[in-house]
């Protein structure tokens, strides 16, 4: 069934069709569900703060101004929620030595070395991630998962743009120096 | 944004691939839903049970304060708003018999308002036998 968009289930859900609700939430359980795992760096608790965020957003449906995004506006929810929840709950950090060295590492059963090199990319950005601040995690995630401009991100963060641009900058070069340190650490390993 | 930084955050895209999202795990809209639709059932019996003792409370806080109200009212054509009221029920003429019960209470009330009172108390029995008709589903 092809998705009708936002507005018109949001209106179903606030005629008092409940069920419509699933539709909203099969559009962007995948987007809210990463954005809540890339910053908070666990699959279990992005699955509890992302339904917690489409349930905030149910509750707080009669206040959506249908002019607005509701993605922004739910995304807004998403990165509150996981942010405040993470800072409630100051987790230990991954050291370096903890990263597997090598893509063969994340070679499966049902993988080749593509997939695996895809899988060990993916695991490098994660690791890397858990190195900056919460907030930095949000910012990048917004920016290269979600692929979202400086003003959008200051939309959904509530931070100003050329502040944005500034804590995106230090987040890319610190993501950068890990990335570098642990790509250099695989030559060493492989001498 | 200089050559340095363009440098950089292309290298960041290198490893960043978008399409490489963590989808939500299976059944997640289910859950999701199960969770609304407990949350659109009526509240707790403990809370609704709190609301309707309160409705109650409210109803017998007026009624005493007007029965309280009728014992206090002096028989004094000095007093201006209470006198005025006094006056007004007694001369109002009613078809229903006359009510004397001041050998029994020692009350000076016009019969009027022993006939207000008895509506009243009809009334709320009417609203009990109501209530409990039409709220039994609760």
């Amino acid at each position: 069934m092809d998705y009708k968009g936002d507005i018109y289930y949001i209106e179903q859900v606030l005629a008092g069709k409940n069920n419509a609700f699933g539709y909203i939430v099969d559009q962007h359980k995948n987007n809210a569900f990463n954005l809540a795992f890339r910053i908070c760096g666990n699959h279990e608790e992005a699955e509890e703060l992302a339904q917690d965020s489409f349930l905030k957003a149910y509750r707080a449906l009669n206040s959506f101004k249908m002019k607005s995004s509701f993605a922004t506006w739910f995304y807004r929810i998403v990165y509150n929620t996981t942010i405040s929840h993470v800072r409630l709950k100051k987790k230990g950090v991954l050291s370096l030595e903890d990263f597997p060295a090598d893509a063969t590492d994340f070679i499966g059963t049902n993988t080749n070395e593509e997939e695996a090199e895809k899988e060990y990319r993916n695991s490098l950005v994660n690791f890397a991630l858990q190195k900056i601040t919460e907030e930095e995690r949000g910012l990048i995630s917004l920016y290269y998962y979600e692929d979202m401009s400086t003003d959008e991100i200051a939309d959904v963060t509530g931070i100003s743009k050329s502040n944005i641009k500034v804590r995106l900058f230090r987040a890319r070069k610190k993501m950068q120096e890990i990335i570098e340190k642990t790509e250099k650490k695989k030559l060493i390993y492989h001498e | 944004m200089n050559s340095q930084e363009i440098y950089k955050e292309d290298l960041l895209r290198k490893y960043i691939d978008p399409e490489m999202i963590e989808e939500a795990p299976k059944g997640f809209t289910s859950k999701v839903m199960t969770q609304i639709q407990l949350e659109s059932k009526p509240l707790p019996v403990t809370q609704t049970l709190r609301e309707k003792s309160f409705v109650p409370v409210i109803s017998a806080s007026v009624t005493v304060l007007l029965i309280a109200a009728a014992f206090l009212i002096p028989d004094n054509k000095s007093a201006s708003l209470t006198s005025l009221f006094l006056n007004l029920s007694k001369n109002l003429k009613i078809s229903l018999p006359e009510v004397d019960l001041s050998s029994v209470f020692r009350l000076t009330l016009p019969s009027v308002m022993i006939y207000v009172f008895l509506g009243i108390l009809i009334l709320t029995l009417f609203d009990r036998a109501l209530y409990h008709i039409f709220h039994r589903e609760k």
